[in-house]
């Protein structure tokens, strides 16, 4: 567990520098209060819009393919580690999966699912 | 120290389960509540020497999966009133009650084991290690999963996609 | 190592149990699909648990396979929960009774 020290280090520093930040704007900062400033920020749009509105479902589409690669690419990690081990037989192995991937990358752009519109 | 994360990192787990399962209002919240659970599990691989798992979990659970299911709930907009009544309380009893009942049976078994952990070596969940295992001994399951990958693209386009025109 | 493997294996076992009882009470199909995944979560748990007390890499591995299944099953399961809602207008997977409609 000892090697994960510097880990944790790392996290408590970027906390205590969150958390330093924090603190000093509140006590150092001027603050000058009128009804635009404290209203959230939104480009000239009415701020009073419910967040929870429904997305269009080419959102899902792109989550879908994302998800999919996603896992393709958890197992091509350990593949480009022991590459140089395995040599050919490596790639061997591994090109059946990777035209499996291929080819439902190619079916959903048959589908139209990688346009936007 | 140990005993000190194994704990923190098991309420975490447990706590964010139980707060999933629990909160009724917005599912948004029961979403983010499994990130929380994810996050603790991904640490405890950690704690058991699965470095690699850990991180898989943190990319694929709390990367994907449940950005996957929030989309959905934005997508849906599940937050107002479709979501419908939830009162069963036969149901609700009866299930609560026979999972404590469970969990406490298994907890007297499982919390009375003592065996020794062995000594591992420094390979020991490495990335290296597992792309080894995963080229040789479990080469069928790693090209089924291809399969099973390819499979699930084109179901979940076909379910989900509208033709045009 | 100064936690038993029963320790692991508990937290596992009371994760597995939250999932069922989600299975169970909730009636919302998005919350159940999430108890599910909880489930196989904590079956992932028990393999690692179990993989590095016979120091074996083979339940690391199992792990893959089951991120597999879940991702694959999550990917067709909300395109079944999406084409359900917009048919229904409801999660509550009571009103999910017809095969047709």
């Amino acid at each position: 567990m000892s090697e994960y020290a510097g880990l944790g280090l790392f996290m408590a520093l970027g906390a205590g520098t969150i958390l330093l930040l924090l603190v000093l704007t509140s006590v150092l900062g001027p603050r000058l209060r009128f009804a635009e400033k404290d209203e959230p920020f939104e480009c000239g749009e009415s701020p009073l819009v419910s967040p929870y509105r429904r997305f269009p479902v080419k959102f899902y589409m792109v989550a879908i393919s994302f998800i999919i690669f996603d896992l393709e690419v958890v197992f091509l990690y350990p593949w480009a580690v022991v590459f140089r081990d395995l040599g050919w037989y490596g790639l061997l192995v591994a090109a059946p999966f990777l035209s499996m991937l291929s080819i439902a990358l190619a079916y959903e752009w048959m589908k139209g699912a990688l346009e936007w519109d | 120290m140990e005993s000190i994360l194994f704990w923190v990192f098991s309420i975490a787990a447990i706590g964010g389960a139980l707060g999933m399962v629990g909160t009724l209002r917005n599912t948004v919240y029961s979403a983010l509540w499994l990130v929380v659970s994810m996050l603790a599990l991904a640490c405890l691989f950690i704690m058991l020497n699965a470095q690699f798992v850990g991180l898989i979990q943190i990319m694929v659970y709390a990367g994907a999966i449940v950005v996957l299911f929030l989309f959905v709930v934005m997508l849906l907009n599940l937050t107002g009133g479709v979501m419908g009544a939830e009162e069963q309380p036969l149901l609700k009893f009866v299930g609560v009650a026979l999972a404590v009942a469970v969990s406490l049976q298994l907890g007297s078994i499982l919390l009375r084991i003592e065996l020794p952990w062995p000594e591992v070596s420094p390979e020991y969940g490495t990335t290296a290690e597992i792309g080894r295992a995963l080229y040789t001994d479990y080469l069928l399951p790693f090209e089924v999963a291809g399969v099973l990958l390819l499979a699930a693209i084109v179901a979940a386009l076909a379910m989900a996609k509208r033709e045009r025109g | 190592m100064e936690i038993p493997v029963g320790h692991y294996q508990f937290v596992a076992a009371a994760l597995f149990m939250i999932g069922v009882v989600g299975m169970l009470v909730r009636r919302n199909v998005i919350v159940m699909f999430m108890s599910i995944e909880l489930m196989l979560n904590a079956a992932n748990l028990s393999f690692v648990a179990w993989s590095r007390l016979w120091d074996s890499i083979d339940g690391q591995i199992f792990v893959f396979m089951v991120m597999v299944v879940a991702a694959a099953e999550v990917a067709v399961g909300l395109a079944i929960i999406i084409s359900l809602i917009r048919n229904r207008d409801s999660v509550n997977i009571e009103e999910a009774s017809l095969l047709k409609w």
